[in-house]
């Protein structure tokens, strides 16, 4: 099927937020990026994102959706 | 210099496919475990340069690139645990402490992701589409329409209003419906799964709304089969307005559970 990725292909913004910097596995480095950090990249980003809203949505604040986390 | 971490892995990495993505990508090995690292500059990784570095999105742009495309070379040949971007090391003793520390932990957690791969799948809705295939099928929307075809203006205009209500929270219930399915569809060819949370508009580049965002674990058997299954459910929903956006395999982002892990947000 078309929409099943070609690992050439570049990755997505999408992508690179939702999984790059949001996943994988944290251990304590010498350096690693905190909570707070992840605020300095969303003011990087606030050239491509515009509104107060979608910040908020981006940095995890409880959206309502089609599903919710189970918990 | 500093030390930059890409993944562990439990056997001896081939890097020659990769080596050109950055300077001096190498791995270093520990009790059986291999951490894929490249060095990295003072100058852009140390605490305050990186805080720096992290306001500009075009530099996190290239190097998240670079950290996902490493670790993608790296599964080719081996199972990995990849780590979020931006763990760094000071030198090559903090880092075999590091593993020396979460050993256990990760040959665990490599054994339990043996043959098995990490699939996304990000679905969305043309909501107006929705709408319309809702408003052409549902009975009761059916019947309101006819009344309010054979009704006064005054009367026709109430009854609009109402209709409007009614197909909005139709849409939603199917909405709810369909997506549940989909997940629910999905689960049995998986392992393990997770549902993350929505992104917007801004993020997915798309004009339809992300209604699921989920992560699978999949046994590397049953790909074919959970591909097939996203297939189906593109033909089944396709016409209601729903995009399945199904990508993989990646690294297991959302399935490392190493026990001194905070707990991440949905």
């Amino acid at each position: 099927m078309d929409d099943v990725i070609t690992k050439s292909k570049d990755v997505t913004l999408l992508e690179i937020l939702d999984r790059v910097l949001d996943k994988g596995a944290v251990v304590s480095g010498d350096i690693v990026i905190s909570v707070a950090d992840v605020d300095l990249i969303y003011i990087g980003l606030k050239v491509l994102v515009s509104s107060v809203e979608t910040m908020e949505r981006l940095r995890g604040a409880p959206i309502l959706g089609a599903m919710q986390e189970p918990t | 210099m500093l030390i930059y971490l890409y993944c562990v892995t439990n056997k001896a990495p081939e890097l020659k496919e990769i080596e050109n993505l950055v300077d001096r990508l190498y791995f270093v090995e520990h009790q059986g475990l291999y951490a894929v690292v490249s060095k990295v500059k003072e100058s852009e990784f140390d605490e305050a340069n990186l805080k720096k570095n992290l306001t500009d999105f075009e530099w996190v742009r290239a190097k998240a690139s670079i950290h996902e495309k490493a670790i993608e070379g790296v599964m080719k040949n081996a199972c990995v645990i990849p780590f979020k971007f931006g763990t760094i090391f000071k030198t090559e003793d903090n880092l075999k402490t590091m593993l020396e520390e979460h050993l256990q932990d990760f040959q665990e957690n490599l054994k339990n992701l043996e043959d098995k791969e990490e699939w996304g799948l990000k679905l969305y809705c043309d909501m107006e589409k929705l709408k319309s295939a809702i408003g052409q099928e549902e009975a009761e929307i059916l019947k309101m329409e006819k009344e309010i075809n054979s009704s006064s203006s005054g009367k026709a205009y109430l009854l609009k209003k109402k209709k409007e209500k009614l197909l909005d929270i139709v849409v939603n219930k199917k909405l709810n419906k369909f997506s549940q399915d989909s997940f629910e569809r999905l689960s049995k060819h998986s392992i393990q799964t997770r549902i993350n949370k929505l992104l917007p508009k801004e993020v997915t580049e798309r004009k339809d709304d992300m209604v699921l965002n989920a992560a699978f674990l999949v046994d590397k058997e049953e790909v074919g089969s959970f591909i097939r299954v996203t297939e189906l459910l593109t033909t089944t929903y396709g016409e209601s307005g729903l995009f399945f956006d199904c990508t993989g395999p990646w690294p297991p982002y959302n399935f490392c559970n190493l026990s001194k892990e905070k707990p991440q947000n949905g």
